[in-house]
């Protein structure tokens, strides 16, 4: 630490350059952690709110004691009774907005807690806590109950808890629910149990189920069960989650690139200093270990500036996802997995490329070290000596063509890091555009204009909509599970004209028990067409179809989102390949200063030293976008066909040529202004100047 | 470019070509320093100075007494703090940079003690790039002819394809030299140009810019070898940032080739 410091003090900038350099790589690692940090804080949310883990709803109970009747029950450790019914806003107008309100006990909880985070709980007649963003509080808000008469409700508190996080409700005593409902006792129960393993639970709920019919209360909807203490939420984000943690490998990538060549300038910059310590005497072995020492000291200090910036990075990105998607603000969390391992990537990486590199360096024949400024004068490669033949172009071209030679471990870095930063772009675009399309694609069989939801399960349509208008169809929604899949059951009118009946194998489905499932969980999942699937109430495949919906992506709210994180993913991806690329070019160019002094003080001016740092860095730029193009298309595609694997569902995959013009105007015009900047820097001074530092 | 030709200033002055009493160098309180306040450094302080056409001039003085500091204004890749600086006509401590990069080109050849080639380059690629940049009227074929002819005079015509780590000091010090007469310029600075060569080369470089004076072009030798001073038109001496008067500013060895009190006393007016 203490060689680091000297360095500091010899060359301030450099060294701080190369910090922040390391920092930015070891904070874009930061984004693997996005979906542990994601779920992490939703689990934490859920251990705080106690979340239940069964959710039984009830007809009404009446005057029975349920805690008592369900506490003697195996694997139950506390049970809370609830009221949850809907009522509707504006007076009741048609068509006016429903609120989800919650009864609950305020002095008695244990499960799924209430919490205020701003004024109080609800404790009078008529009072609430409302989801951010209902109301503020101090208003009234006039809602009308199930027995259509209305209420005046006053706002005492802003709050939830994590199992509504993703809904707008409105928590209230049970006496003031009990009058919006029209109930006498509950319709809700949560268990919080012993044994949180999926089986166990479904196991408490059928004996829940079974003593609850002896007391003549039936289920309103199949029992939920959350096993594991996992959120109610977490399934919802997975998906967005797992793409976000893929593209944590291009990431990555990046940092490498970074990692690599910054670790390595850093040596090799050295190649003369330690020429002359070696010429007086020092043994190679205990400068090649101050190298490495001087490396991951930097590495250590980049650490201690790009772990917390991981960390933000991750927490902003999963602030945006858990927002946008469920409408929960998360406090902050750490990923330790990926922290370990993003530091150990630093320090690990900074010390392999360190001994490389070192090793190089004691090793140039010392009379070559002290005799060339940066240690490996210009045709004594072969391949330099072959490019000194080429006379191709002007001869500024020919000095960038050959000086792309002769380091060309620093041109083969630039061109990959553009190559990362293009192939980052397309691939977040291209997986944008998928998913854009694919919503579209999903949406478009679907004929409805509009649909109209029922309140609670087994209430009946109005016979307005359902019959007397032709154009209007019932249908029911439902989830099942097959073969550990959770499917989306759509049950419709065999001749329904509100979905194009376009099948792609098979016949449309006639008799009951026959269904059309989606084509791509088909092959997924290995059915074919008469085949039997053995859930309840099995059901015969008549066709397939590639009609299939992810609820997730469906809303355009959420379609904005994932644009939107993408896109922040995108820009943290991009700037650190920019970065990369601005601090290798900026290292090339300082580092010929004395070849552009030169050049200057035989009658260049500031355009041909220019032209001499653009003619390499174009092809440079244009290489990258090839490469990048390439690995976009491609990275791209394997990153959708994984996420098509792990979730059984057929998306395809669109590539977003449209984005190639503008990546590719963005990287030549970006370069061309960073090299036009990095030549201004290095001509404003007097050559006689720059020449003097040069003996 | 001919080296042989004997052609004196007398002559050209002659045939008018040159201006006898005009000077080609005049410096006047010529001042660069680095820095300000207390903190300041010296290069040279208030330096006046001519220099005729075809001369041959040694700068000499101690170490840390501006003569690389005076050699880089006069050669227009540094700029004075104060003072005027006027060569052939024009004043060009007011050029902007790019005009001065162009007069530079056109106008002055530099020979540095670390010769300063691109190393991507190889020999005539090196001389080939001055003349364009000083001239883009010369073409391609003319220009590979000059810059072969170039090298020829000052004997490497059999290493013109040589980059510059496969030739010693002392050729790249002779391609370094070629590069700066090619364009034909008024004017040569060498700062020690024979500094990083043993003797024997440090003659032959020697020989080359004094040869260069026979067909009128003026240089300016910076050199801590007295024996190379010795045998120049005249010798300025430096001391602390000044021309030190305590020397002459006329040699009185003066037994180079160009002898010309005539001319030194039209110059001193
Ligand atoms: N860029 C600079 N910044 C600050 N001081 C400078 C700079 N260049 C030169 N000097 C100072 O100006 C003075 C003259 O320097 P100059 O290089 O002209 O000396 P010199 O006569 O050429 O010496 P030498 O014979 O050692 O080459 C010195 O004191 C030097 O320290
Ligand atoms: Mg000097």
């Amino acid at each position: 630490m203490r060689q680091v410091l000297r360095e500091v003090r010899r060359a301030p900038s450099r060294i701080v350059v190369s910090v922040f350099a390391l920092a930015l790589a070891i904070g874009a690692i930061g984004v693997f952690a996005i979906p542990t940090v994601a779920s992490s804080s939703l689990r934490d949310a859920a251990e705080r709110d106690n979340l239940a883990e069964v959710v039984i709803g009830t007809s009404d109970t009446g005057d029975m004691n349920v805690e008592t009747l369900l506490d003697s029950l195996d694997n139950v450790q506390a049970v809370d009774t609830q009221i949850e019914t809907e009522v509707s806003l504006d007076a009741g107008a048609p068509g006016g907005a429903l609120l989800k309100v919650i009864g609950f006990d305020g002095q008695t909880q244990q499960i799924d807690l209430v919490h205020a985070e701003d004024g109080r709980l609800p404790e009078g007649r008529d009072e609430v806590l409302v989801s951010n963003g209902v109301a503020p509080i101090g208003t009234t808000v006039a809602v009308t109950g199930q027995d259509g008469e209305t209420t005046d409700l006053t706002v005492v508190g802003i709050g939830g808890t994590s199992f509504w996080s993703a809904t707008s409700a409105a928590f209230t005593t049970l006496e003031t629910a009990r009058d919006l409902a029209g109930l006498e006792g509950v319709n809700r129960i949560v268990i919080s149990a012993d044994d949180v393993g999926k089986d166990e639970l479904r196991a408490t709920a059928d004996s829940a189920r079974d003593l609850l019919a002896q007391e003549d209360v039936a289920m309103t909807f199949l029992p939920i069960t959350i096993a594991n203490n996992e959120h109610p939420v977490e399934a919802d984000i997975e998906q967005v989650s797992s793409l976000i943690g893929i593209l944590g490998i291009v990431a990555g990538i990046v940092a490498l690139v970074l990692l690599g060549s910054t670790t390595n300038t850093l040596i090799t910059e050295r190649t003369r200093e330690v020429a002359v310590m070696r010429a007086l005497g020092a043994r190679s072995r205990p400068l090649r270990r101050r190298l490495r020492r001087l490396a991951v000291g930097i590495a250590i200090a980049a650490v201690v500036i790009g772990v917390p910036l991981g960390i933000l990075i991750s927490n902003v990105i999963a602030r945006m996802v858990l927002q946008e998607f469920v409408g929960v603000t998360p406090d902050i969390a750490v990923s330790l997995p990926v922290i370990a391992g993003s530091v150990l990537f630093a320090l690990v990486g900074a010390r392999l490329v360190a001994a490389r590199a070192a090793r190089r360096v004691t090793k140039i024949p010392l009379a070559t070290a002290l005799r060339d400024r940066d240690g490996s004068p210009f045709g004594r490669r072969f391949t330099e000596r072959l490019a000194s033949r080429v006379r191709l172009g002007g001869l500024l071209d020919r000095t960038a063509f050959r000086n792309g030679v002769h380091r060309r471990s620093r041109s083969m870095a630039i061109v990959a890091q553009i190559t990362a930063a293009v192939a980052a772009l397309l691939i977040i675009a291209s997986l944008a555009t998928t998913i854009n399309d694919f919503n579209a694609a999903s949406v478009e069989p679907f004929n409805w204009v509009s649909r109209t939801e029922v309140a609670g399960p087994g209430l009946d349509i109005d016979a307005d909509v359902a019959d007397s208008d032709p154009r209007s169809e019932v249908s029911i929604d439902a989830i099942g599970e097959f073969d550990g899949w959770q499917v989306d059951v759509r049950g419709v009118e065999d001749d329904t004209l509100m979905i194009d009946r376009h099948l792609d194998e098979g016949s449309w489905f006639v008799q009951s028990k026959e269904a059309v499932v989606s084509t791509g969980f088909a092959e997924r999942v290995g059915v074919n067409i008469v085949y039997s699937l053995d859930e309840q109430p099995a059901v015969e495949l008549a066709g397939l179809t590639e009609t299939i919906v992810i609820d997730s992506f469906q809303d355009d709210g959420g379609r904005q989102a994932i644009l939107m994180i993408f896109g922040a993913i995108g820009f943290v991806v991009v700037s650190v390949a920019g970065l990369a690329v601005a601090s290798g070019l900026a290292v090339n160019v300082y580092e010929r200063r004395h070849e552009f002094a030169a050049l200057q003080a035989v009658g260049g001016r500031k355009r041909h030293v220019f032209r001499v740092v653009s003619a390499e860095l174009i092809p440079m730029a244009v290489l990258g976008i090839g490469f990048g193009l390439i690995a976009g298309y491609f990275g791209g595609k394997a990153i959708m066909g994984s996420f098509e694997a792990s979730n059984a569902v057929e998306i395809g995959y669109t590539f977003a040529a449209g984005v190639i013009p503008a990546a590719a105007a963005v990287v030549i015009v970006g370069s061309l202004v960073l090299g036009g900047l990095m030549v201004r820097r290095v001509t404003r001074q007097p050559a006689a100047l720059t020449l003097r530092s040069a003996a | 470019m001919e080296l042989t030709a004997h052609i004196s200033p007398l002559d050209l002055a002659i045939s008018g070509s040159i201006d006898l009493i005009r000077p080609l160098v005049s410096a006047t309180d010529l001042t660069r320093r680095w820095g300000r306040g207390s903190s300041a450094q010296l290069g040279i302080d208030g330096v006046d100075l001519m220099i005729g056409y075809g001369e041959l001039v040694a700068i000499v003085g101690p170490s840390g007494s501006g003569k690389s500091t005076l050699g880089a204004l006069v050669a227009g890749i540094d700029r004075p703090t104060s003072g005027s600086l006027v060569i052939d006509g024009t004043r060009i401590d007011r050029l902007s940079n790019d005009r001065l990069a162009r007069w530079r080109g056109g106008n002055v050849g530099i020979v540095f003690q670390n010769f300063h080639l691109l190393p991507t380059l190889n020999a005539t690629e090196n001389v080939e790039l001055a003349l364009k940049l000083a001239d883009k009227s010369v073409g391609r074929r003319e220009r590979r002819l000059r810059s072969g002819e170039a090298l020829a005079s000052v004997g490497l015509g059999d290493k013109m394809k040589r980059l510059p780590t496969q030739l010693s000091g002392g050729e790249q010090q002779r391609v370094a030299i070629a590069r700066a007469v090619v364009t034909r310029p008024r004017l040569i600075v060498a700062d020690e140009p024979t500094g990083s060569l043993d003797q024997e080369s440090g003659h032959v470089v020697f020989d080359l810019l004094a040869g260069l004076v026979s067909s009128g072009t003026t240089v300016l030798l910076i050199t801590h070898d007295e024996n190379l001073a010795k045998r120049t038109d005249r010798v300025i001496a430096m001391l602390d940032g000044r021309v030190d008067a305590s020397i002459p500013a006329v040699s009185e060895f003066v037994d180079g080739p160009l002898a010309t009190d005539a001319l030194v006393a039209a110059v001193a007016l």
